[in-house]
């Protein structure tokens, strides 16, 4: 018997709430840095995940359907609200796919601007990522000096496009505005800036015990996972797979300014903080050529009320990996059917597998190191397979665990 | 996509195939689908199993499963009756479709015969009304589904 | 008590639940804590458990699995509590407006104190409508141009 409160037999545990299968109510806290409220239910043998059941539907709003009944522009700002991390990529990945049923092209400017949000909101991402990996291993300083900068790019945002979060700035045939004037050298400076912050984080969690001893050999997959799961993004490219949708079907300006595709071939949540790290780098590197040698000219063209009939599929690299849509024109100003198909159900497979064989301790860094749009820690059911015992646990229980278990000197 | 692949695929599982911009569209029969998801990915190019979309065109429903290869896309087609919207689960073949498969039964009501999520929804709540039809089909009315779950 | 010799007596614990949000809201609070805005100096604390929360801030559409969630949530809290809307979505269903899954506003589900509209609402018009909930904000009325700027227009009646 250990004095771990997630020991049903611990006297720290009495205070917990322990239900019978049959009336296993999911309750907890959602944690003001988790995001969405998801349940996963963690079969154990003994101290080790055995199996992991996860239950989404959450936030699930109806959103396919709702596409139906609004028009071609209507759904880029009910698209982008699917997720507020990554909505300039939903919008982008809608409206190119739409536009494949066009005739018209693009104009260059407008590539190029696109490119350069899709890449600012990579770089938010990630950073937003990095804070919350800081959080969940009890790193608060590393969340709160991660955020700080993430605010930069949210100053950005706001200066170019109006707002801070869902930006709205795409639409059918370009982009809304041109970039303001005298853009340039704030945004170069601005990613100088972050890329030395790169070099300065990458030191860090390569160097900071406890986040090494937490990340380091865990969660680890490999080839033969991805290839079965197929999972997108930084969890795909961990593996050393190197695919990414910007270099294998460039759309925006990416044909001409190529993104160099970083791997690891180490597999794990280690592997994992330093890929995004360098992606945030490679990141900057883009936007900067991009704003030096953006072309000049129009932004957009008429923006069609009617988008001819057939079907459609595209696919951007969102920040989490390869985001689809599918869309079905029948020549009216309302789609037939927009079908979307996001990273994080992609992954979310591939993160169950990675749960196996550890510890209640490592759920957080795992759960946090997929980059899951979802807040998964919030409502936990453990499931103990030889008792068949079963209880459910709040994420705040389970990161204040994961912190205890892995302090220094601790007899595990 | 090169046309002795093409062709390949076309005569071993009895199907048609059009280009449709960036994808290649080959419509197979329903009881063909197994098959043509293993042919595909034993084409080591192919393992990529991007999703599996589902649409209601009224008497049947139509189900295209994308796979990217690194070029292009690669879509196989089928379609089931709605009057009996059953079809062979690919989940032996393709671990990686358990989701999108038990996502067309929550919001189009087919059933994949052998999936393991069987039984289980995947978005839906579980006091989804029975009497009502699954949210993306033509029939379904939003503000009738509304009023059967209460949320006003 | 009062509420506001009540809340100058302590300082308010916020609880945050996400009730099937895209997140955005529930970012910019997040962020409210960050060193830019840093809330916790004016005393607002977040707190990971309703049972030690008095106010409630909820974000996000309500959907048919998150309401009983959030109704449990609300029980919990002892009274004194207070209730927090952030966000179009919170008020009245937001773009997702008559969804099949969604509530359109979550006063449909539990009473509400204070909204706070915006989608989303930038960090320091959370906070100011917070603090103005608990009467902790200025006694000074803002001047009109930039209270419409950060509550929404409307907000000085």
């Amino acid at each position: 018997m250990t004095d771990s409160p997630l020991d049903p037999k611990s006297e720290a545990s009495a205070g917990l709430m322990q239900y019978s299968p049959e009336n296993l109510v999911p309750f907890g806290p959602v944690h003001p840095s988790l995001k969405e409220p998801e349940y996963f239910k963690l079969y154990l043998e003994g101290e080790k995940i055995v199996q992991v059941v996860p239950r989404i539907g959450y936030v699930h709003r109806g959103i396919e359907r709702a596409a139906q009944d609004r028009t071609w522009v209507q759904n880029i700002y009910l698209f982008e609200r699917i997720c507020g991390i990554c909505s300039f990529a939903h919008s982008m990945a809608y409206t190119q796919t739409a536009e494949r049923l066009t005739a018209f092209e693009v104009p260059r400017r407008a590539r190029y601007i696109r490119l350069i949000i899709a890449e600012l909101e990579r770089i938010h991402s990630h950073l937003l990522w990095l804070g919350l990996v800081g959080y969940w291993t009890g790193f608060d300083t590393l969340f709160m000096w991660v955020w700080k900068d993430r605010e930069h790019i949210l100053d950005l945002f706001e200066t170019i496009t109006g707002n801070r979060v869902h930006k709205s700035f795409i639409t059918i045939s370009g982009v809304r505005n041109d970039l303001p004037e005298n853009i340039i050298e704030p945004l170069k400076k601005e990613m100088k800036y972050l890329t030395g912050r790169v070099d300065y984080y990458s030191d860090l969690v390569s160097t900071e015990e406890t986040l090494v001893a937490r990340t380091r050999g865990v969660g680890r997959i490999d080839q033969d996972v991805a290839r079965r799961l197929c999972p997108v993004g930084p969890l795909l490219r961990c593996t050393g797979i190197a695919r990414d949708i910007r270099k294998e079907d460039p759309y925006a300006a990416y044909d001409e300014l190529v993104p160099d595709v970083k791997t690891s071939n180490q597999g794990d949540i280690a592997s994992l903080l330093l890929l995004r790290l360098e992606e945030i780098r490679e990141s900057c590197r883009l936007v900067t050529d991009a704003i030096e040698k953006i072309p000049a000219g129009n932004v957009k063209l008429a923006v069609p009320r009617v988008i001819p009939a057939g079907d459609s599929v595209g696919h951007i690299e969102a920040p989490r990996g390869e985001l689809f849509y599918f869309v079905r024109s029948a020549g009216g100003m309302k789609p037939e059917r927009v079908k979307i198909r996001t990273c994080t159900m992609a992954n979310i497979l591939t993160a169950t597998e990675m749960l196996k064989g550890h510890t209640l301790a490592d759920v957080p860094v795992v759960l946090t190191g997929m980059d899951p749009c979802f807040g998964c820690m919030d409502r936990i059911a453990v499931v103990d397979v030889a008792k068949g015992k079963e209880w459910s646990v709040r994420g705040e229980e389970l990161r204040l665990h994961g912190i205890n278990w892995y302090k220094p000197g601790r007899q595990t | 996509m090169e046309p002795e692949r093409v062709s390949r695929l076309t005569t071993a599982l009895e199907a048609t195939a059009t280009q449709q911009r960036n994808s290649t569209l080959l419509a197979v029969k329903p009881e063909r689908i197994i098959e043509a998801c293993k042919m595909v990915v034993e084409d080591r190019e192919f393992y990529h199993l991007t999703t599996i979309t589902a649409i209601d065109e009224g008497q049947v429903i139509s189900l295209f499963y994308h796979f990217w290869r690194g070029t292009e896309f690669l879509t196989v087609k089928t379609a089931v009756p709605k009057s009996d919207p059953r079809l062979q689960s690919v989940t032996e073949a393709l671990p990686a479709a358990l989701f999108y498969e038990a996502e067309i039964a929550d919001l189009l009501g087919v059933v994949f015969v052998g999936s393991p999520m069987t039984g289980r929804k995947l978005l839906l709540p579980d006091n989804y009304p029975t009497d009502a039809p699954s949210p993306l089909r033509k029939e379904s009315n939003p503000a009738q589904i509304r009023k059967m779950m209460g949320l006003d | 008590m009062g509420l506001l010799s009540w809340s100058r007596k302590k300082s308010p614990w916020i609880f945050h639940v996400n009730a099937a949000s895209c997140n955005g809201c529930d970012i910019e609070l997040v962020a409210s804590l960050t060193p830019r805005f840093d809330v916790e100096r004016l005393g607002v604390q977040l707190v990971p458990s309703p049972r030690h929360a008095d106010v409630l801030v909820v974000t996000g559409t309500a959907n048919a699995l998150m309401r009983e969630r959030l109704k449990t949530i609300y029980e919990q809290m002892p009274e004194p509590k207070y209730v927090v809307a952030v966000g179009a979505c919170a008020l009245g269903g937001g773009v997702y407006q008559e969804c099949y899954n969604v509530t359109n506003g979550i006063d449909k589900v539990i009473p509400v104190d204070l909204y706070i509209p915006g989608c989303p609402p930038r960090p320091e018009a959370i906070m100011y409508g917070i603090l103005k909930l608990l009467g902790i904000a200025p006694e000074k009325e803002l001047e009109p141009a930039l209270e419409e700027e950060i509550v929404g227009a409307g907000a000085s009646k």
